[in-house]
């Protein structure tokens, strides 16, 4: 690259930590920054590609479930009913690999940091274009790591809406990824030949000596320049970060297996456990943080279910003198938490045959809840007819509590806990004809 | 072939590679800020995560290593006691600092409000739990420092 023509480049000091004999750790190295990457990069794979499932765990393409209006919801599949821990296990590994990715990101920063201040700044166009792609990353990888955790923990300073600005932030810090990868792949082959993967790891610190370097290589990670004497040798300081992310990784294990692992999870916003009662389970959103009218989920309470014109008005009683199924369902946040319970209820698939609608229909759930985007929820045809799809009025033999969703929640396998809509108090369908027959054009 | 390296500086796969990237990223951020309703904001946490990481969390840290590694290591050949000392405070402090870092709004309180009305839970035993996490590390590690010195000593 150095026969290439240099485009104009900002003349930076030979000074401060633009100076290579500035960064003194004898740490830092290709090698470091190459095992640093190669554990890396497994997790954000699997965070990335759990995060899209989760997209489509949504069913953008039914009702208004869509996040964004302007069509750009990337999915390519109806999100299946079963096995019924379905979500619980995408959902929890994306906070899992997310968590446990975040001190092996800081240190990789560390590693790398140097080269933010290398002279000449700008080689060539490639290199610009490189550095550009750096930026991106840098961004977008802090971006999306630092508002899911923000998120998990109900904490929102930053002032625009998560969801959109988490996913598309995603897709710019794995754009800008790719490219980083494309581009240094060659580097990490480099390092490991000459340095071995693991050899680095064996030397104590009489031997812990700064990498060679490659030759004729730019790296992102040069080896310093006027190395330090050691005082920790690669296995102590990779291994402090194993253990941070281990910790971390143990808080998210904890949130999602729960029962006496929920306790591993120290931290971690779901590591409080409840109590022994049946309504002693972790809460989404409880009543009075969704704003519940109590008027409206007393004894007046009605469900109605809504066909086109055609109405069946249910009361409680009515609906507990149905045939009751019960059926043991996680509730699996997006948060990356899950608690597994024993709902009792009716059969969505035998409601939706009471309302005398179209077989397969989709089939909107609309709460008492007064606002907010998951007031109401679109199921798909297959979600209605699945055996365990239920309107839970029990859990765990007693009555739901008002902040489960008294007097009647939806209780769907492998569904987002937020679609598992609470406080129900309609159900809608599409008239028959509409729904099953396309649109007589030019019949009018 | 050649003389394109020469003008560009790398392969034309790395040019085409690096379009694709800059476009798709190109694409995200025109949605994201269209669909927004405070682009700025998201701009002004992007640009300056990378800000605040590069320029202040890092050299911070790498500051406050640099104190601590300077009064306990002085002279040319430190004694292999003193490198250890350091690292048995480094290590449950970075640590320490990790979880602070990712949990800082249960433990400091700072999600409470929110966090309270729509949990059920209360954020009052975060900040125990790492007080309590910190000093288990700290302790574990004088206490494990105490151990390994009269070895280390020896030598």
């Amino acid at each position: 690259m150095d026969d290439a023509r240099r485009p104009p480049s900002p003349p930076l000091p030979d000074a401060g930590p633009f100076r290579r004999s500035f960064w003194r750790s004898p740490l830092r190295g290709p090698w470091l920054a190459s095992f640093l990457s190669s554990a890396l990069l497994p997790l954000i794979v699997v965070c990335a590609l759990t995060g899209f499932l989760s997209h489509a765990a949504y069913n953008p393409g039914v009702g208004s479930n869509a996040l964004f209006d302007e069509g750009v919801d990337l999915y390519f599949f109806d999100w299946p009913t079963g096995p019924t821990w379905l979500y619980a296990l995408t959902q929890g590994l994306h906070i899992i690999t997310g968590l446990g990715a975040i001190p092996i990101l800081l240190a990789k920063l560390w590693a790398v940091i140097p080269q933010l201040f290398e002279r000449p700044a700008v080689r060539s166009v490639a290199h610009a274009l490189e550095r550009l792609g750096l930026a991106l990353l840098v961004g977008g990888s802090l971006f999306v790591f630092a508002t899911g955790v923000l998120n998990i923990q109900i904490y929102y300073p930053f002032g625009f809406s998560f969801v959109p600005a988490h996913y598309f932030a995603s897709f710019i810090f794995l754009a800008a990824l790719t490219f980083h990868v494309v581009t240094k792949v060659g580097v990490m082959r480099a390092a490991f030949r000459e340095s071995g993967v693991l050899r680095p790891l064996r030397g104590d610190l009489a031997h812990t000596e700064p990498e060679p370097g490659l030759e004729g290589r730019h790296t992102s990670a040069p080896a310093p320049a006027a190395a330090a004497p050691p005082t920790m040798t690669r296995r102590l300081l990779l291994g402090t970060v194993g253990v941070g992310s281990a910790a971390l990784a143990a808080m998210g294990i904890g949130q999602v297996v729960g029962g006496p692992v929920r306790n591993l999870a120290l931290l971690a916003p779901r590591g409080e456990n409840f109590g022994d009662g049946p309504n002693d389970f972790q809460v989404n959103k409880t009543a009075e943080g969704a704003g519940i009218p109590m008027d409206k989920v007393g004894a007046d309470w009605r469900l109605t279910l809504e066909v086109g014109e055609k109405r069946v008005v249910l009361t409680r009683d009515e609906l507990l003198g149905m045939e009751q199924v019960t059926a043991d369902l996680p509730i699996a946040c997006v948060e990356g938490w899950s608690t597994t319970q024993s709902w009792t209820g009716v059969r969505l698939s035998e409601l939706a045959r009471m309302a005398g609608t179209a077989e397969g229909a989709e089939m909107q759930v609309v709460s008492v809840q007064p606002a907010g985007v998951l007031r109401q929820a679109t199921l798909t045809g297959d979600q209605v007819a699945a055996e365990d799809s239920l309107l839970a009025l029990k859990v765990n033999g007693a009555d739901l509590s008002l902040d489960h969703g008294f007097p009647a929640r939806i209780i769907v396998p492998a569904l987002p806990g937020v679609h598992n809509t609470k406080w129900v108090e309609k159900m809608v369908w599409e008239a028959k004809d509409s729904a099953s027959m396309p649109s007589p054009s030019g019949a009018a | 072939m050649k003389s394109f390296r020469y003008e560009y500086g790398a392969s034309p796969v790395h040019l085409l590679v690096a379009i694709t990237s800059l476009v798709v990223s190109a694409w995200a951020l025109s949605q994201v800020l269209d669909v927004l309703a405070t682009p700025g904001r998201f701009l002004l946490w992007f640009l300056g995560a990378i800000v605040l990481h590069d320029l202040v969390f890092l050299p911070l840290y790498s500051l406050l290593d640099r104190g601590a590694a300077g009064a306990l290591t002085r002279g040319d050949q430190p004694s292999r006691l003193r490198i250890a000392a350091l690292n048995h405070l480094r290590i449950p402090v970075l640590l320490s600092g990790l979880m602070l870092l990712v949990w800082y709004p249960l433990v400091l309180g700072k999600a409470a409000a929110g966090f309270e009305n729509t949990t059920g839970l209360s954020t009052d035993v975060y900040l125990e739990r790492w007080l309590a996490l910190t000093a288990v590390l700290l302790v574990g590690s004088a206490l494990l420092l105490a151990v390994r010195a009269r070895r280390l000593r020896e030598h």
